[in-house]
């Protein structure tokens, strides 16, 4: 499932040259993907960790010569709140394109089988990641939710019915938004814990580990860009008035949800 | 019943201010297992209000009881100034304290097959119930206060975190639209189970438990039709146009 190609570094540096990116060159944490529960192994506060992978480095079990830990502060939590049911959205969003993109794609196409049931396997498991990360931290879903379910499933059946390279435009243009989205989560994340290393705090795993996680899935995602490219999206027409509604959609979207 | 819960959701609909409506449903925000949650209550206010809180039971819910509470606590009466809400505070107090005494009882169990969640949220919301056991004769007092203008997004938005509260410990782990009505048809069931509770006079508040339990049973029929309704149209949907396909039209 994880594969690690420098294609999507490289695209993403393309499509934000303004940006640093010095975020992919982060040390260690970033190498062992630290996967947050599939399913939520929700333990109430008190209750002892899972006997999941320790990621071991970090020193929860140490006692006393243990960093300060500080809480994150009400902004901060306010961030993690509304990017993280931007997420699970846009997860949900993504299933239901591709869910509904395939059956008229694979009758016209059906080499492209294996491909979309690839990402499609793909969104699923970002999607019941963030599923159990908004259950996990006590986030509601975005009220849109019914909205954004049936303009997700018209977008996938309707760039699927347009052909192979409109659906591929589709995915080319809603994974440039989402891949741009996570990038700046993962920017916002970095930077509170260049911070707090400075203040000589320690990083707690919560935001360590979801560093990592929106990480692998940016990078996913940025392979499915990858993909649509290399299967004609730029071939599709009208690819300009395509790619600029979808993308103006996304952000619409993703501005909603970030608010309700 | 409904009675109680009607001005709530009125104003809820004719509040203008800058906080939409979604956020007395959200009631939190992030919420980190690293850290425990800090008290919402100052020391001092702890303090009064707690002690108040012991002259409830002669008093009722008054500006009385909390200045008594001051003196109480080793304050002077005119403390009270903390509390702009007057009696409402220790209304508020109560409700608060009450809410976050739950999870010492009981602790958000692991998902498994057997969890029984509609079990778990009836015991958690029948042990809140009988947290207000003891003011029962004081709480008409409380819900005219509660029902007063200036306390109903207090209170709504507290009743909200009580709903939250009793569906996270049950171990719910809804994420979809239904997250909004779970908590709202819990929220509504809770409060006429309350308002039952002030006319029970049966052993151990056993009507209230029987009413609650009702109440949820049918709360959870409506969510199963709402759910078979869902699937029943999707089903259709999904028939009516594989039918189409296999015609050949292009859809
Ligand atoms: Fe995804
Ligand atoms: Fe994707």
């Amino acid at each position: 499932m994880h594969r690690t190609t420098l294609t999507p570094r490289t695209i993403i540096s393309v499509l934000h040259p303004h940006r640093p990116i010095l975020d992919f060159l982060l040390p260690a944490f970033t190498h062992h993907p630290t996967h947050f529960p599939r399913r939520h192994n929700a333990t109430a506060a008190s209750a002892p960790p899972s006997p999941q992978p320790p990621p071991s480095s970090y020193g929860q079990h140490d006692p006393q010569g243990a960093k300060r830990r500080t809480p994150l502060s009400p902004s901060q939590k306010s961030f993690l709140d509304s990017a993280l049911r931007v997420n699970q959205a846009g997860e949900l969003a993504a299933t239901l394109i591709y869910t509904h993109q395939t059956p008229p794609l694979l009758r016209t196409h059906p080499h492209l089988r294996q491909l979309m049931h690839h990402m499609h396997a793909q969104e699923a498991g970002h999607f019941a990641t963030f599923n159990a990360m908004l259950a996990h931290h006590r986030i509601r879903p975005t009220a849109m939710y019914p909205l954004w379910t049936a303009a997700a499933s018209t977008l996938g059946w309707a760039t699927g019915l347009m052909g192979k390279e409109a659906a591929m435009a589709c995915t080319e243009a809603v994974e440039t938004e989402i891949g741009g989205h996570y990038n700046g989560q993962v920017r916002v994340l970095v930077r509170w814990m260049r911070e707090m290393e400075e203040r000589g705090e320690e990083v707690g795993d919560e935001v360590r580990e979801l560093v990592g996680t929106l990480k692998r899935i940016r990078d996913e995602e940025l392979e499915h860009l990858d993909e649509a490219v290399g299967e004609g999206a730029r071939l599709a027409r009208p690819y300009r008035l395509l790619n600029r509604v979808i993308r103006s959609g996304c952000k619409g979207a993703i501005w909603v949800s970030e608010r309700v | 019943m409904a009675r109680a819960f009607a001005p709530f959701a009125l104003t809820c609909l004719r509040q203008r201010s800058r906080q939409p409506c979604l956020s007395i449903l959200s009631a939190r925000q992030y919420h980190s297992h690293e850290h425990a949650s800090s008290s919402p209550f100052s020391p001092t206010e702890d303090a009064i209000l707690s002690a108040a809180l012991k002259y409830v039971l002669s008093s009722s819910f008054t500006a009385e009881s909390l200045s008594l509470g001051a003196q109480d606590a080793g304050y002077l009466p005119i403390s009270t100034n903390l509390f702009p809400s007057g009696a409402f505070a220790l209304v508020n107090y109560h409700l608060v304290t009450q809410r976050l005494r739950l999870s010492d009882s009981f602790s958000r169990p692991d998902p498994s097959p057997q969890l029984n969640i509609s079990d778990n949220v009836r015991s958690i919301a029948m042990q809140r119930l009988k947290g207000t056991a003891p003011y029962i004769p004081q709480w008409q007092d409380a819900l005219a206060l509660l029902s007063m203008r200036s306390n109903i997004p207090t209170g709504v938005r507290e009743l909200a975190r009580l709903a939250d509260e009793i569906l996270y410990l049950a171990g719910s782990d809804t994420v979809t639209t239904a997250w909004y009505t779970d908590r709202m048809a819990l929220a509504g069931i809770y409060a006429s189970a309350e308002l039952f509770m002030t006319q029970d006079r049966s052993r151990g508040f056993a009507d209230t438990e029987d009413f609650l339990h009702r109440r949820l049973q049918e709360g959870e029929k409506l969510r199963d039709a709402g759910s078979m309704v869902g699937k029943w149209v999707g089903m259709q949907a999904g028939g009516l146009i594989d039918g189409l396909r296999s015609k050949g039209v292009w859809i």
